[in-house]
């Protein structure tokens, strides 16, 4: 392609966003995969030029994300997500497998060009994995004898079709409601189950009335804090002659969390309607659904949903951009999100201030949750009443928990909050194996043993009292072939991979705790290192720019103390051997 | 406002912050990422302090006062917090002060002591150097640099040149230089800014390398020479000669910042060939003369080419090192004690 159509359809782009480096994701994204999925030196200065911005800038953006490859890379470049959720139903096995029946090692090219392999973080697929990333296609439920396919598939030069046989079940029938309708991502579909009605009764309303509901409602957020929905749309000044953006976080990055990709994938006007609400509640004419940049497909799906509700003109008053990220854990972190929508290096930002008063452009700013807005139609449709009836005290409505790991049945399950882990448990067809650890939140909560879990309720304030976290209800269940420290090992690797290096305990701190745990699980660990991680854990937590640092140092410092024998055992194996004195000293 | 850090009370200023307050009252508060002139970044998370009736720790360098404050430096919380960073940093990067350029004005050796860390708590894998020394004037070397931003903020915020900025991610995260070329090969004029701002060794004036250590020189503040603008500098002496310049933080015009030549174009100083005394050409060669009988020289010529062939065919031609009032003058000379409109200058070169 010409350089000249490369600027016409960047600037195609740049019409999207109010401010033109905000476009510098997508030009990326357009000029690499107009030369063989590779981003030269020579795409990355004429992006630069074509946005006005500067080489280093856009250097620094291009090697931020994961998903630009400054290598070449081979015709089909594979992918395999290995974080934990995956690595827990072979996926390490399938990475194996794949090295040797291709002959290259990861990170490596057969000689004919044909295959990359790599592996990745978490997917957020982790209730379908094993998943295989073929450039943007996954490929997910994989086994051995599904890679041969795959393989032979790609060698004659055929994407095989994917494999979209997902578990799911619901109690609920709210966020899950029309899951199971043919054609479901269509606003035909969506209309003749009740569809857009909540909007046409919000619009009825004043917004004052609708934000008052969702405030009744006593809606928390779903993406994993669970700060109260209304209360955080209240914050927002009443007299600001700035104009109001509505970012939906569709990042979807927490390992063990893959709830939000079902309501996009399979019902993306339940999604546009809670926008659709929830903007004309706090004033917003334009909304950002800011999605991983790996969901490349469901992006498509939500593309075509809004085209479809813009000729339906049921959201005539709103602009929807859907903006795809290029793969960063702190990017679901929402001021990170919106420096990564503004066109830069997913760094948080300090707070104060705040989004809703200095938000995405210097403007108030809402960032929610997909599942928190897709919980807005049944709100406004039946009312807070019936929205609290779902759920327990304090903790209301319909939860999305994705299941993971050693259960029978992995995916996601629409159950009220409250509902009893065991609950959710049998629904995902029962534990495969002893059941010997459970983190309930996703991944950067503190694990559960057995033992804590006989009467765990899923909501909230439960959760926080029984010392863990609710989080985004990404439920991983481990059985007794588990090794806690192996476990411990990839969390701390996929937290180093994932920290941004804007701040000092996190960048360097989980670098050391992969050391110290390396270490330690291949057998060459001592005390000294245990105690060294013990003493990262405990001085990390609340000392970093953002909750990333806490999210790394939580589950680790749990699995350490409730794991604790497995820890000792490797360290004392080796302390006979190491004579030479400690390895680490640290001040009191 | 009246506040209390450390125990002492404090009357400060509304819209400070706690360590600006700090430092006007002299309580020390290690930093590393925040500068005067580039604001709070929040990165190194060494300005932590407590303050009473609030959860947690708080970066000073962000933290507003308020009326009653009363801000905790010391407790071991803050003590510890502050350690692990230190600690982190030291072991993470090639932090040998011995025969480091920055070695006594260094501010992550000013933390490190005031913390009581002799060595680093973590002992991992060995750290190399990683020197870029492409350019002529800036030597780096990025084992030593903490991430700071510091310099990035410099030359894309204060001199916007617009070419470093942050590259690559977490621990592989580094300063890069256009799309991560050698200094020397990227579009880098070399102003300095960096080095004025790097808190450590990382990035350092090339020339002064070896050529003594901070507390064998003294400053000497002077005005630069090359131009107008009146740039504040400071001159590092040692053994009577110059071995570095500064930017004079916190006096205008400049306030610390310099051009290239401010900064790095010095060596003229003590060159052998520096011209001392006017030179007069007679039967092609020169001789040292006094200011009275050049200048007369001059004069005497300028009548005579006047009176023989008029004012025109004298032309005027002036420096950017003269100030504008002197420019503004020797347009005057030629104008009105000459008469001629032949002025020009070096600037249009």
């Amino acid at each position: 392609m010409k350089l000249e159509e490369k600027r016409s359809m960047i600037e195609k782009i740049v019409k999207r966003y109010p401010e033109k480096e905000s476009a510098i994701l997508p030009a990326l994204y357009f000029v690499q995969s107009q030369d063989n999925n590779m981003l030269s030196e020579q795409d990355v200065k004429d992006v630069a030029q074509m946005l006005g911005v500067s080489e280093s800038k856009t250097f620094g953006v291009a090697t931020y994300y994961t998903m630009f490859n400054e290598k070449p890379v081979g015709k089909y470049h594979l992918q395999v997500d290995t974080n934990i959720p995956a690595t827990l139903v072979g996926a390490e096995e399938i990475v194996a497998y794949l090295e040797k029946k291709l002959d290259i090692k990861v990170g490596e090219t057969t000689p004919e060009g044909l295959f990359t392999l790599s592996t990745v973080e978490g997917l957020g697929s982790g209730g379908t994995s094993p998943t295989v990333q073929v450039n943007a296609t996954y490929y997910e439920r994989m086994t051995i004898e599904k890679v041969d396919k795959l393989i032979a598939s790609l060698k004659s030069g055929e994407m095989p079709p994917k494999d979209v046989n997902y578990n799911y079940g619901t109690e609920c029938g709210i966020l899950f409601k029309n899951r199971d309708k043919v054609d479901s991502t269509s606003i035909k579909t969506y209309k003749s189950n009740g569809g857009y009605a909540a909007l046409k009764k919000a619009r009825d309303m004043k917004p004052e009335a609708v934000l008052a509901e969702v405030k009744d409602a006593g809606l928390r957020g779903r993406g994993g804090a669970g700060f109260p929905t209304g209360l955080k749309w209240s914050f927002l000044s009443k007299e600001d002659a700035r104009p109001i953006y509505l970012i939906c976080n569709a990042d979807e990055g927490e390992p063990g969390t893959f709830k939000d990709r079902e309501v996009m994938e399979h019902d993306p006007h339940l999604l546009i309607e809670g926008i659709a609400i929830s903007a004309y509640a706090i004033g917003s004419e334009k909304a950002f659904i800011y999605i991983r940049g790996e969901f490349a497909w469901i992006a498509n799906i939500l593309e075509t949903a809004i085209e479809e509700a813009v000729a339906d003109h049921q959201i005539a008053d709103l602009d929807i951009v859907v903006h795809r990220g290029a793969g960063s854990y702190i990017c679901g972190e929402e001021t990170a999100l919106i420096e990564s929508l503004e066109g830069k290096r997913g760094y948080p930002r300090l707070k104060p201030p705040f989004p809703a008063n200095v938000g995405l452009y210097g403007c108030p700013t809402i960032v929610n949750n997909v599942e928190t807005l897709a919980c807005v139609p049944f709100i406004i449709e039946n009312g807070a009443t019936e929205f609290k009836k779902i759920g327990t005290e304090n903790n209301y409505g319909p939860r999305l928990f994705s299941v993971s790991g050693h259960v029978n049945k992995p995916g996601v399950y629409e159950y009220p909050m409250g509902t009893p882990l065991k609950n959710i448990l049998s629904a995902a067809g029962g534990v495969n194996g002893n059941l010997k650890a459970v983190i309930v939140g996703g991944l950067s909560n503190p694990v559960m043993r057995a033992s804590e879990i006989e009467d765990l309720r899923l909501d909230f304030d439960s959760c926080i009292n029984a010392g863990t976290m609710l989080g985004s209800a990404g439920i991983i269940v481990m059985n007794d072939a588990v090794s806690i420290p192996k476990i411990a090992l990839r969390t701390a690797k996929f937290y180093a991979n994932e920290s941004c290096g804007e701040c000092v305990p996190c960048r360097e701190g989980t670098y050391s705790m992969v050391y110290y745990l390396d270490k330690l699980v291949s057998g060459n660990g001592t005390k000294e290192d245990l105690n060294a991680l013990s003493y990262l854990c405990k001085n990390i937590r609340g000392l970093t720019l953002c909750p990333g640092g806490d999210a790394a140092v939580m589950p680790i410092e749990a699995m350490l103390n409730k794991f604790q024998k497995e820890f000792e055992a490797l360290a004392n194996h080796k302390l006979s051997q190491n004579k030479e004195g400690a390895s680490y000293e640290y001040h009191d | 406002m009246n506040i209390t850090i450390k125990d002492r009370e404090l009357e400060v200023k509304e819209g400070q912050t706690v360590l600006q307050a700090a430092r006007e009252n002299g309580i020390y508060i290690p930093s590393l990422c925040y500068h005067d002139r580039t604001g709070p970044a929040g990165k190194c998370r060494v300005c932590v302090v407590e303050v009473e009736g609030m959860a947690g720790l708080h970066t000073s360098c962000s933290l507003e006062v308020s009326e009653g404050m009363k801000v905790i430096t010391d407790s071991e919380k803050v003590l510890e917090a502050q350690k692990l960073v230190v600690n982190l940093l030291l072991s993470t990067g090639k932090h040998d002060c011995l025969s480091c350029e920055q070695n006594g004005i260094c501010e992550l050796q000013d933390v490190a002591y005031y913390l009581g860390i002799e060595t680093p708590a973590f002992h991992m894998a060995d750290v190399k150097p990683e020197i870029d020394d492409s350019s002529e004037f800036v030597y780096l070397d990025h084992s030593k640099c903490i991430l700071c931003g510091r310099c990035i903020a410099g030359c894309n915020g204060t001199v916007v040149n617009e070419v470093l900025d942050f590259g690559y991610r977490g621990h592989e995260a580094k300063v890069i230089c256009d799309n991560d070329v050698p200094m020397g090969h990227s579009s880098c004029v070399q102003c300095g800014e960096c080095v004025q701002l790097c808190p450590t060794g990382a990035i350092i004036d090339k020339l002064r390398r070896g050529k003594g250590r901070p507390w064998e020189t003294h400053k000497v503040q002077t005005t630069c020479g090359y131009c107008g603008v009146g740039c504040q500098i400071d001159l590092h002496i040692k053994d009577n000669e110059v071995i570095d310049i500064t930017g004079k933080e916190g006096v205008g015009p400049n306030f610390g910042s310099l051009c290239v030549k401010g900064r790095y174009g010095y060596h003229f100083l003590n060159d052998p060939a520096r011209l001392k005394t006017p030179l007069i050409r007679t039967n092609g060669s020169f001789r040292e003369a006094s200011w009275d009988e050049a200048l007369d020289l001059v004069a005497k010529n300028l009548n005579r080419i006047k009176q023989e062939s008029g004012p025109d065919a004298i032309g005027v031609f002036s420096s950017a090192r003269i100030t504008n009032e002197e420019n503004y003058l020797m347009q005057k000379f030629a104008r009105a004690t000459i008469g001629t409109n032949n002025v020009d200058h070096c600037a249009r070169l």
